[in-house]
């Protein structure tokens, strides 16, 4: 991968130099809806996207423009699309590669508004999709037909904290001609880079760590221009003659950017889902200390489960970092650096000691993100999944004692303070029981 | 657009549509390791402007197959036979890099092909240290690497860039691997081996444009601004940017060539 500078320098520069014009050190906020043309000629040259520059902010604005080469870059990424949400990015991707009749093999263990997107709501757009164990190789090999256009996963699951094993299923889409999308929200470009891992595309939610307040909500497509697009009967929509810029092939003009080059023309032009520039700029000063924060997150996560495997209330304990976990091998590989800032675990006296636990925290914040600077819970079995059984719950992976824990950049040892008068309330929660 | 030429699938970007007799003809001719991407922004802009483009990729280059052609001379005549091939008698040529030099050897064999010349981040010659050559041999991802770090300025290495969302250094690499693997030696050798561009330069008598960059470590602005004064008749600009310059700076670039192809009609 070509990279003059490295990822802290890449992380505070890429895509942005002092304003020319009035000197602004900081990547100005281009709170616009148009540009004025030079002369018509420029015009016409946007629409058709013969050359580069702004037209509407819907499909591309300067602020936006400088997050997306930052993410590019720090990704190893050719060009990259930023939109208004993770889900809007994902949704961007299926749509792109696919249309009706299509097939797409995806991990059956991703966070739920990914599953239900392909589940529910894409089929009934005729696109259907085989959910496989993100961890067997075979089945995943045995799920691709002939209609497969798409292979997705996540790096570390939500919230099941599996790991999927990228290189190995990127060579399988390899050999099998169908390009691998990775959503890589929980690991970001810092703790793994999924295209140099042989991924094709990469998809954020930068409400996460990336933007790192919770502050934002945003997404991004990065590709990494390493699929060969040139099969039309396969890809008719990227390779063939495409409605969008005049019957043009998207493969044969772009090449490498074929595929944001039809998400921007095609996806942000008749979708919508724009970023705002503001959004786009704190973001950005979120990735200004991208990597200094993940260090202290995976630094708080390791104290953390050092506290948890202690303590009493804690029945079972997961992160990929922990040698019992099943992914621990292929985690070591592929995140040296560390597995993520996201632990479950479950809570002795079942749901309702899991709800004693949540309510009686203070300064951890019980609510639904993750990747938060502050440390952030949640109880699945109290709120999203409350409506469901203990045994409907396993079905979907998940147990009605579980918490999961994004863990924050607090000092861990307040955050202990903090967990100890939790676990107090849910013991006696759990001893009543008993 | 794909054609059978010589017994070979060979691919040429006219910007998505067919070519016209009656218009005048821009043919962009890529450099060492390069293919048709590299005008990605010029190709669909002359379109529109009303020209029909060529932009071949070289046997092995790109969506191009067939054994590649080892010199400049080579390469000059694959060219001119495309250009016969698809009745093209006379174009104004586009060449960045080693285009230069194959448009230069074209100049003095072929002058009656040649409407205008624009040499884009060139020179009369174009020597290639010994490590890079070894390099592309040993490692040509590498070799791809090195290019293009060295090919961008400080703006192009930051992913600065006025087409939004692109990284240029990936975006090279990835163009690179796109070809065949031993197609960048073979480029590289053609470039170290032609020795001809100062006579090729002192016998053009049309009015030429050099479109040079300032931080140009491929292709130093030193040996640029040498081929202007070996031509009788060469407007020149120097931009500031790296030696990829079609990329880091489109816009810059169609609008010197366009100004100059008005001083054709
Ligand atoms: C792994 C993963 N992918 C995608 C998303 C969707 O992101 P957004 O909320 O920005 O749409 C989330 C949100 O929780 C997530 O956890």
């Amino acid at each position: 991968m070509s990279e003059k500078y490295k990822f802290d320098t890449m992380s505070l520069h890429s895509g942005h130099v002092p304003d020319k014009e009035t000197g602004s050190r900081a990547v100005p906020i281009y709170q616009t809806t148009s540009y004025v043309f030079k002369d018509t000629d420029e015009a016409a040259a946007l629409y058709n996207m013969e050359i580069g520059g702004h037209l509407y902010t819907r499909i591309s604005n300067p602020t936006i423009a400088t997050l997306e080469q930052r993410l590019a870059s720090l990704d190893g990424g050719v060009s990259c699309v930023a939109c208004s949400s993770g889900m809007a990015a994902m949704h961007l991707v299926v749509t792109a590669i696919c249309s009706s009749g299509d097939h797409i093999v995806a991990s059956n263990k991703m966070y739920g508004a990914n599953i239900n997107l392909l589940q529910h709501t894409m089929t009934r757009f005729g696109i259907e999709t085989a959910f496989v164990n993100p961890n067997n190789l075979e089945e995943i090999e045995k799920a691709i037909m002939p209609n497969t256009k798409l292979v997705f996963g996540e790096v570390i699951g939500n919230p099941g904290l599996n790991v999927m094993n990228v290189p190995e299923v990127a060579k399988i889409c390899k050999k099998k001609n169908v390009p691998l999308a990775i959503d890589a929200t929980f690991n970001t470009p810092y703790l793994m880079k999924p295209i140099s891992y042989g991924a094709n595309i990469v998809i954020h939610s930068l409400t996460k760590w990336i933007g790192g307040h919770g502050i934002a909500i945003g997404g991004a497509i990065i590709n990494g221009g390493n699929f060969d697009w040139g099969n039309k009967e396969k890809f008719p929509t990227i390779s063939g003659s495409h409605f969008a810029l005049n019957g043009i092939s998207f493969w044969e003009e772009f090449g490498p950017s074929a595929l944001t080059a039809k998400i921007r023309a095609e996806g942000m032009y008749n979708f919508g889902p724009s970023l705002s520039p503001n959004n786009a700029f704190y973001i950005l000063q979120g990735i200004e200390t991208l990597s200094l924060r993940m260090k202290k997150h995976i630094e708080n996560t390791k104290m953390i489960l050092e506290f948890l495997k202690e303590n009493e209330a804690v029945s079972w304990l997961r992160h990929p970092d922990l040698h019992d976990h099943p992914d621990h091998k292929i985690a070591k590989k592929i995140l040296p650096l560390g597995s993520g800032s996201i632990i479950v675990f479950g809570i002795k006296g079942g749901r309702d000691a899991g709800k004693a636990f949540i309510e009686n925290v203070k300064l951890s914040s019980h609510l639904a993100n993750v990747g938060d600077a502050k440390t952030l819970l949640i109880h699945p079995g109290s709120t999203t999944h409350s409506h469901l059984s203990s045994e409907a719950m396993k079905m979907s992976g998940l147990t009605d004692d579980m918490i999961r824990l994004s863990v924050g950049l607090e000092d861990i040892e307040d955050i202990k303070i903090d967990f100890e008068k939790g676990f107090k309330a849910a013991a006696k929660i759990s001893s009543k029981r008993s | 657009m794909y054609t059978d030429f010589k017994g070979n699938k060979v691919y040429f970007s006219t910007g998505g549509i067919n070519l016209v007799n009656d218009k005048e003809t821009l043919c962009f001719v890529h450099g060492a390791g390069q293919n048709h991407y590299s005008f990605t922004q010029q190709i669909r802009y002359f379109v529109s402007q009303g020209y029909n483009v060529v932009a071949p990729d070289f046997p092995g280059h790109g969506f191009s197959e067939g054994n590649q052609t080892t010199s400049i001379e080579e390469d000059m005549l694959w060219l001119s036979e495309l250009l016969a091939f698809l009745k093209i008698e006379k174009a104004t040529f586009i060449g960045h890099s080693q285009g230069c030099l194959t448009i230069l050897e074209l100049a003095e064999k072929k002058p009656e092909l040649v409407r205008g010349l624009v040499f884009v981040a060139g020179a009369m010659s174009i020597p290639v240290n010994d490590f890079l050559i070894d390099t592309s041999i040993d490692n040509p991802e590498k070799a791809y690497d090195l290019m293009v770090t060295w090919g961008q300025d400080n703006y192009g290495s930051f992913s600065i860039s006025d087409w939004p969302g692109h990284n240029h250094l990936a975006e090279g690499n990835a163009v690179m691997k796109m070809n065949d693997s031993s197609v960048l030696t073979t480029d590289l050798k053609s470039c170290n081996l032609y020795d001809n561009g100062k006579q090729a330069a002192s016998k053009i008598k049309i009015n030429c444009l050099a479109v040079l960059a300032k931080f140009d470590m491929m292709t130093p602005l030193k040996k640029g601004l040498q081929m202007v004064e070996n031509i009788k008749q060469c407007d020149y600009k120097i931009l500031e940017c790296g030696h990829f310059l079609p990329i880091e700076k489109p816009k810059e670039l169609n609008a010197l060539i366009k100004n100059y192809l008005n001083t054709l009609k």
